[in-house]
């Protein structure tokens, strides 16, 4: 099987395409491997499912005891706690920072002061999320090479 | 609450009543130098900063909250802190042989200047967070840098 690895620019999304003839376990792996590597989360909007990759998240927010999920322009639900969640997206660059949200430390593009102690980032997307004072602590360790 | 939340809030409160503090030294000296030059005080009179500044902080911390609040109940939540700032040394001047309140401009002076500086404080605190928030985007900059080159968080 050839292999090709191509560096390109950052304006341009990373992906890894497989091409077959036949989907062999072989495949299969290689597929499995590359889903389990990226993280996928499955979510619903619509009524639809929908296969969300970890690193394409933005934030997750809870509302009203249920579980949303944001990409840079589509949102999801799904069917966990935030805490859940949280614990399994601990190491992968997600961080709490209110007491209903965690957020893609990737994703944001500067923090700035907000009113009275806190924080508000600034997302690729141009959204802002509030970072609660509480949270700024453990901000400051995961930036600093800690544990989230 | 936590040791931690105890000693972030203690070391917050510990700022905002040292800058206080220098706040009201400075208003103190303006005011009294515009005003009132003439006025000669005995050495008690370098307890009214640290008097004040200590009003000032724990009216603020009484007006805190564990909660999230949105912007409207903090700015709310700012607005009683202010009033109760303003109401508490109003009635100490009232009370106090050392500031002359039967002259007409001394409650007005003194209730714009505790909004000078607590508009100032705040300006100040906003200050020291956007320096905070300088050094948070450097090593969220390294952070993502390092991320991006494959390696472990």
């Amino acid at each position: 099987m050839k292999l090709e690895i191509r560096k390109i620019p950052e304006s341009e999304p990373e992906m890894v395409e497989v091409r077959y003839h036949w989907m062999t376990d072989e495949i299969q792996e290689i597929i499995s491997f590359v889903k389990s590597r990226q993280g996928q989360l499955t979510a619903a909007w619509d009524g639809k499912r929908f296969e969300v990759p970890v690193v394409d998240l933005f934030y997750a927010e809870s509302v009203d005891d249920r579980l949303f999920l944001y990409t840079a322009a589509d949102s999801y639900e799904i069917r966990m706690k935030l805490y859940e969640l949280e614990d399994l997206l601990k190491n992968r660059g997600f961080l709490r920072i209110s007491k209903s949200m965690i957020v893609n430390l990737m994703k944001i593009t500067f923090v700035r002061p907000a009113l009275n102690g806190r924080f508000s980032a600034v997302l690729k997307n141009g959204e802002e999320v509030i970072i609660s004072r509480k949270y700024v602590p453990a901000l400051k360790n995961i930036l600093k090479g800690g544990e989230s | 609450m936590t040791r931690q939340k105890w000693k972030g809030l203690l070391i917050r409160a510990l700022r905002l009543y040292t800058l206080l503090v220098t706040l009201i030294t400075v208003l103190m000296i303006i005011l009294g130098n515009l005003l009132d030059r003439d006025r000669v005080f005995s050495y008690d009179a370098f307890f009214s900063p640290l008097l004040y500044a200590l009003i000032g902080t724990v009216a603020t911390m009484v007006t805190r909250s564990e909660r999230e609040l949105s912007i409207r109940d903090l700015i709310i939540r700012k607005v009683i802190s202010l009033l109760i700032i303003e109401g508490a040394i109003i009635f100490i001047a009232l009370n106090a042989d050392t500031i002359p309140t039967e002259k007409s401009w001394v409650l007005p002076g003194l209730v714009l200047g505790i909004f000078v500086v607590f508009v100032l404080a705040h300006i100040i605190q906003y200050l020291i967070d956007r320096k905070e928030a300088e050094k948070l985007n450097a090593d969220l900059a390294r952070f993502q840098e390092k991320q991006r080159n494959g390696s472990p968080i």
